[in-house]
């Protein structure tokens, strides 16, 4: 057990997905303008890694070495079309602005790297730990530098039509946050912010040690 | 079974298994799909023809063509006749207009006469917070109602901007013209013409 929450833990800190192994980054950028998006884009990002996890690890000795990248993909494509339909069937307002980001996960480096480093060479259990960690370290980080983004570049957060925090009125809101240059000072940024906390870590285990 | 047919069988098996997934999804989805698109372009032609009762898509190909040669660089995707009792009371244009995040589905009303009654998107992939503002702006498609029938390019031209979103603005008065120019060549001959 205490192998399985080291596991989802390096998800969330020394591996983050965002902040340290720096992947994924295209969409994640692209899409933390908002929010509300982010939350949603990151509920997409766990479910078809971990999904893609469990598959790839319960069928891991079956899989020929050789072919194992094709099988890889199919099945993370199944996976993200079920997510695209579903989104399109009972959150359309959220599709029509993620749009083209959700299919776009297919070929997202998390997954298919995850994938291959840990499902194809772990257990089902700690597979279902990686999934799990890696990708709601994605989602704390895209959902961290959406609301810089949107409370800064907007002026306020808006969850479904209604405000939920702004900004006293006299704030002008730069819409730089908005665009990618803004993307990148916010997340180099976040990027330090994760090193610095992680070596804290390191440093207080290596004194207790 | 010889080395290929062991790499062969497992992708082949991956394939039917995940194809027979996704073919179960499609057919639970696609119903609930079909009614969210069927709303959403249902509440962009009520909100541009408010009095309208019904909607008849005009079907006819060549008048489509037509019109498609008119609004370039434009695209078509539907025209409607707006009825309220079974009389005519206008036009609703559905078109795809280059924004900056891409097609931008916008449908225009307009009154018999040819005049603006409203500007719709239906959807867009602007960026959230700036190109978005076409819409979160009320003042901005409000502007475009009222256009005197037989408007030209240049009255639509004449129509401010969203400063910081002018290509998404850009999108929006393209389309508005080329409304206007289609109702000018080809809906304003066929004024009166019931279904």
């Amino acid at each position: 057990m205490s192998e399985w929450m080291r596991v989802f833990r390096q998800g969330l800190s020394v591996e983050n997905p965002l902040t340290v192994l720096m992947i994924g980054l295209c969409a994640t950028l692209a899409v933390s303008t908002q929010f509300q998006n982010a939350l949603f884009m990151g509920l997409a990002v766990i479910f078809v890694l971990t999904m893609s996890n469990v598959l790839v690890s319960l069928f891991r000795r079956v899989i020929p070495d050789q072919v194992r990248i094709p099988i890889f993909i199919v099945v993370i494509a199944s996976f993200v079309t079920i997510v695209d339909l579903v989104m399109k069937a009972y959150v359309p307002s959220v599709y029509q602005v993620l749009g083209i980001w959700i299919p776009l996960i297919v070929v997202n480096c998390i997954i298919l790297g995850r994938a291959e480093a840990f499902a194809y060479r772990n257990g089902v259990g700690l597979s279902i730990a990686d999934g799990l960690g890696m990708g709601t370290g994605y989602w704390i980080v895209i959902a961290l530098l959406a609301v810089i983004r949107e409370l800064f570049g907007t002026g306020k957060i808006v969850w479904f039509e209604s405000t939920l925090i702004s900004l006293p009125a006299g704030y002008a809101p730069p819409s730089l946050l908005l665009l990618f240059p803004g993307a990148f000072f916010v997340f180099a940024f976040m990027i330090a912010g994760a090193r610095l906390i992680n070596e804290r870590f390191e440093a207080r285990k290596e004194g207790a040690a | 079974m010889n080395s290929a047919m062991k790499l062969i069988v497992p992708v082949l098996v991956t394939c039917v298994v995940a194809a027979t997934g996704l073919s179960l999804t499609y057919s639970l989805t696609a119903p609930k799909i079909a009614e969210q698109d069927r709303l959403a372009e249902e509440r962009s032609l009520k909100a541009v023809l408010p009095e309208a009762d019904a909607f008849g898509c005009i079907e006819d190909t060549a008048v489509i063509e037509q019109a498609q040669a008119v609004a370039d660089p434009v695209q078509i995707i539907d025209m409607f006749q707006a009825t309220e009792g079974g009389k005519p009371i206008g036009w609703a244009v559905k078109v795809s207009s280059r924004g900056y995040g891409g097609p931008m589905i916008v449908v225009v009303g307009l009154d018999t006469s040819g005049s603006t009654t409203g500007v719709s998107i239906l959807s867009m992939n602007e960026t959230p917070g700036l190109g978005t503002k076409v819409q979160t702006e009320p003042w901005f498609l409000e502007q475009f109602i009222g256009l005197p029938g037989g408007y030209t390019d240049g009255d639509v031209r004449a129509l401010d901007a969203i400063s910081g979103s002018t290509r998404s603005s850009n999108g929006i008065r393209n389309a508005v013209a080329a409304a206007g120019r289609v109702y000018a060549e080809i809906l304003f001959e066929m004024e009166g013409v019931s279904e």
